[in-house]
């Protein structure tokens, strides 16, 4: 009889199901990543130490897996149970072997003619849950797929793409639960959060992030400018077990580059938002920036650590925001505890004791142009920070670069872009650049940054090696001591890097992986 | 896909017609022109460091469908970006456009006697014009679609006055060799210039001692006669030939 439930349990496993167990306890499997930041608290950190800051300069190609698409490609893969899932844009999935690359099946979606994606039809990646996948499309539906073959198990529309929303955030999985954001800050959408039945596809809850009359926020925006107020939540979020909320950022207010028709604060674009992972009831937000005109969206990954600060335990969020400061929070409230610039900014003088900024004057778009620091696409994006729980340093990809922001006049049609003006985006002969920089999460204060000549889009991770490994658009794939930012190994896979790593196991040895030009490329020691 | 293409059944479009025309679309077309044309079109549109589009003439094309493409798209392997606008904002660009065509864009001076003040000054040691010439400066077979002639002038009397990346001043020791260039292409490890001999080089900065990149044009600063400058300039501006 024992040896009978042995073999059930062995069956079990074969059957390789991503229960909500594993996902809970993501770092006592270092070999998997399970989820997009590869737990719940958003890190971006590996537990593997195989590869070291003496043996990373051995690092090799082991695999490539090259993508047939000509859209840029921003996947971060999935690992579990010996099988990578990745997207592949638009909005494809393709399982490989993890340990060679080689294709176990692929779904390939048929798209209607025309998408509106404001800036690429891109994917960011799956949500994995029980034997399923999961993948957003860029025609705004959600898709669960069967692992083992790619079957579709449903397909439900989370809004109406003809409008200008699409989904390109990779969801997260909580509970029995699939969260997906949404696409469409530039198309005047109403921007909403939602969760789903992981079973049957069916919405459990949506908490829109543009309030309607009635709700609180609403009298923060001016007249009817709510309807097509923006507030997206493209970029996967974080989830706070232990208090049982998901902690997720918000997009611009539309129309981007003016204002004039959506007086007032604009809640809750451009704002970290913790809602009830049952409910989808918020318990808390803050705003980094009130009437945005600039498109400085909160679309970073929360980092959720719990630490000493200024003398006392507490529950913290930290973020690096686009508008080129970094801030941390009290994930308990909501209530700002720091603020400080990582990146250089003409802005702002400062943020008040409540981490609002104060702005200083001629900062907003104007017909004949307004140069501002940071530029249009921030000072950093939606390229993943990381936090390593051994250096206890918080690590992100900075841009130092400005823009031209203009003033125009728009009104709203639906499916058609909806920003009040087109900025100069990077000044002719004016490239800026980039860099990495480490900072002390609890002070703000700058620890190291290894600089590179152009911006990156590319995220980072950090390992139990105190390594970094991030990429550029220049097409490397680099290693850094993370305690000193020296470059220790780096590799040129000859196409854009705009996604971020991975580490995983494949028979026993760790691997390093990330999406380089329209490939998967996969690194290990000799 | 050829056969695919050859099955296809040859229909007679009707030519697109630009639906915004009214008074108020040409108004709405000039302050789109204004705010995100003018910088390289100029503010009356007759040109600067993008071609002049009061002369009725559009090199890639003049039909409305054209404008709306090269508009809506930008133009790839130019300068010219794309306008990220809803059709009907760039169709009112194009109404303000067709209000403006009606100018010659006459150059004073004369284009035989330019080719003389062009020959006279060396112009070819660095510049080539139907593959005759240098390749250290930018090549001026068809300078004359894309660049206006008030451009054209400040060029070649303030070269540093606006200097493209592609020709930034690249300088640097490699052991006991100097090397200088124009920048190609540059990451944070590896250069690619062409150097005074019109040497492709390809170098790691770690190899490198005095790295520099100047944004300035090593073009001398010509000090011309008013008559020679206004024929060079007529000369550069008759240049329109090859395909690019």
């Amino acid at each position: 009889m024992k040896r009978l439930a042995c073999a059930v349990f062995l069956a079990g496993h074969l059957l390789a199901q991503v229960t909500y167990d594993r996902l809970l306890n993501a770092e006592k499997e270092p070999g998997s990543w399970l989820t997009y930041s590869g737990r719940y608290e958003g890190w971006r950190y590996s537990p593997l130490a195989q590869v070291t800051r003496e043996n990373v300069k051995n690092l090799k190609v082991k695999w490539v897996h090259q993508m047939p698409t000509t859209h840029l490609v921003e996947t971060t893969p999935l690992v579990a149970d010996g099988v990578m899932y990745v997207t592949e844009p638009p909005s494809n999935v393709a399982a490989l072997d993890a340990a060679t690359g080689k294709l176990f099946w692929r779904y390939r979606r048929q798209y209607p003619p025309k998408i509106n994606v404001c800036c690429g039809q891109v994917n960011r990646g799956v949500a994995l849950l029980g034997d399923r996948v999961f993948v957003g499309t860029v025609d705004a539906h959600l898709v669960s797929l069967d692992a083992k073959t790619g079957d579709v198990l449903w397909d439900v529309e989370v809004a109406n793409y003809q409008h200008g929303y699409s989904v390109t955030v990779a969801p997260l999985a909580v509970k029995d639960m699939i969260i997906v954001g949404i696409a469409g800050g530039e198309y005047g959408i109403r921007g909403f959060l939602d969760a789903y039945d992981a079973k049957t596809g069916k919405r459990r809850w949506r908490f829109w992030t543009i309030p309607g009359p009635g709700e609180k926020g609403n009298e923060t925006w001016s007249g009817d400018s709510w309807k097509t107020g923006g507030g997206s939540t493209w970029v996967t979020g974080s989830y706070d077990v232990a208090q049982n909320l998901i902690i997720w950022g918000v997009g611009n207010p539309s129309p981007d580059w003016n204002g004039d028709k959506r007086l007032g604060d604009n809640l809750y674009s451009d704002s970290a938002i913790a809602v009830d992972a049952d409910t989808g009831q918020l318990k808390w937000h803050f705003q980094f920036v009130p009437h945005d005109l600039h498109d400085w969206d909160a679309v970073q990954v929360p980092i959720l650590v719990d630490d000493e600060f200024q003398g006392t335990r507490r529950k913290l969020v930290y973020w690096a925001h686009r508008n080129a400061f970094y801030y941390a929070l009290d994930r308990t409230s909501g209530k700002f505890l720091l603020g400080k610039p990582f990146a250089t900014q003409t802005w702002a003088k400062g943020l008040d004791p409540n981490g609002r900024p104060i702005r200083l004057p001629n900062i907003d778009p104007s017909p004949e142009g307004t140069y501002v620091w940071p530029g249009v696409q921030g000072a950093t994006n939606w390229y993943s920070p990381s936090y390593n729980p051994l250096t206890r340093n918080f690590y992100v990809s900075a841009w130092e670069n400005r823009s031209v922001y203009r003033k125009g006049d728009q009104e709203y049609t639906p499916g058609n872009r909806f920003i009040g003006s087109v900025p100069l985006i990077e000044l002719p002969d004016e490239p800026g650049h980039g860099a990495i920089r480490a900072l002390n999460p609890r002070t703000g204060e700058r620890l190291w940054e290894y600089k590179l000549h152009t911006k990156p889009w590319a995220g980072v991770l950090t390992t139990a090696g105190k390594l970094l490994f991030g990429g550029s658009d220049e097409g490397y794939y680099f290693a850094l001591d993370a305690e000193t930012g020296k470059e220790l190994w780096r590799l040129h896979t000859g196409g854009v890097i705009r996604s971020n790593g991975i580490s995983y196991t494949a028979n026993g040895k760790q691997i390093m992986a990330v999406a380089a030009g329209s490939a998967i490329f996969t690194f290990e020691l000799p | 896909m050829a056969i695919l293409l050859a099955a296809l059944p040859i229909v007679a479009q009707e030519p697109v017609r630009n639906p915004h025309t009214t008074p108020a679309d040409i108004e709405q077309g000039a302050k789109t022109f204004r705010s995100h044309c003018a910088a390289c079109h100029g503010f009356a549109g007759t040109g600067g460091r993008g071609p002049n589009l009061t002369t009725g003439v559009f090199y890639r094309g003049g039909s409305d469908a054209d404008l709306l493409r090269n508009i809506s798209d930008g133009i790839e392997g130019t300068e010219m970006p794309a306008l990220f606008y809803s059709p009907d904002r760039v169709w009112q660009v194009i109404a303000y456009l067709r209000s403006i065509g009606s100018g010659a864009g006459k150059v004073a001076g004369n284009a035989a006697q330019g080719q003389k003040v062009y020959a006279s000054n060396g112009c070819a040691k660095c510049h080539r014009v139907s593959a005759e010439g240098g390749r250290l400066g930018p090549d001026l077979t068809s300078i004359g679609r894309y660049r206006a002639a008030g451009h054209l002038k400040q060029a070649i009397v303030a070269p540093n006055e606006d200097v493209r990346q592609r020709y930034w001043f690249v300088s640097a020791r490699k052991g006991s060799q100097a090397l200088a260039g124009f920048l190609m292409n540059e990451d944070t490890y590896t250069v690619q210039f062409m150097d005074m001999n019109e040497n492709l080089r390809s170098e790691s900065k770690s190899d490198l001692k005095e790295y520099k990149v100047e944004k300035v044009s090593k073009m001398p600063a010509f000090k011309l006669k008013d008559s020679d400058l206004d024929d060079l300039v007529a000369y550069l501006a008759s240049l329109k030939g090859g395909s690019r």
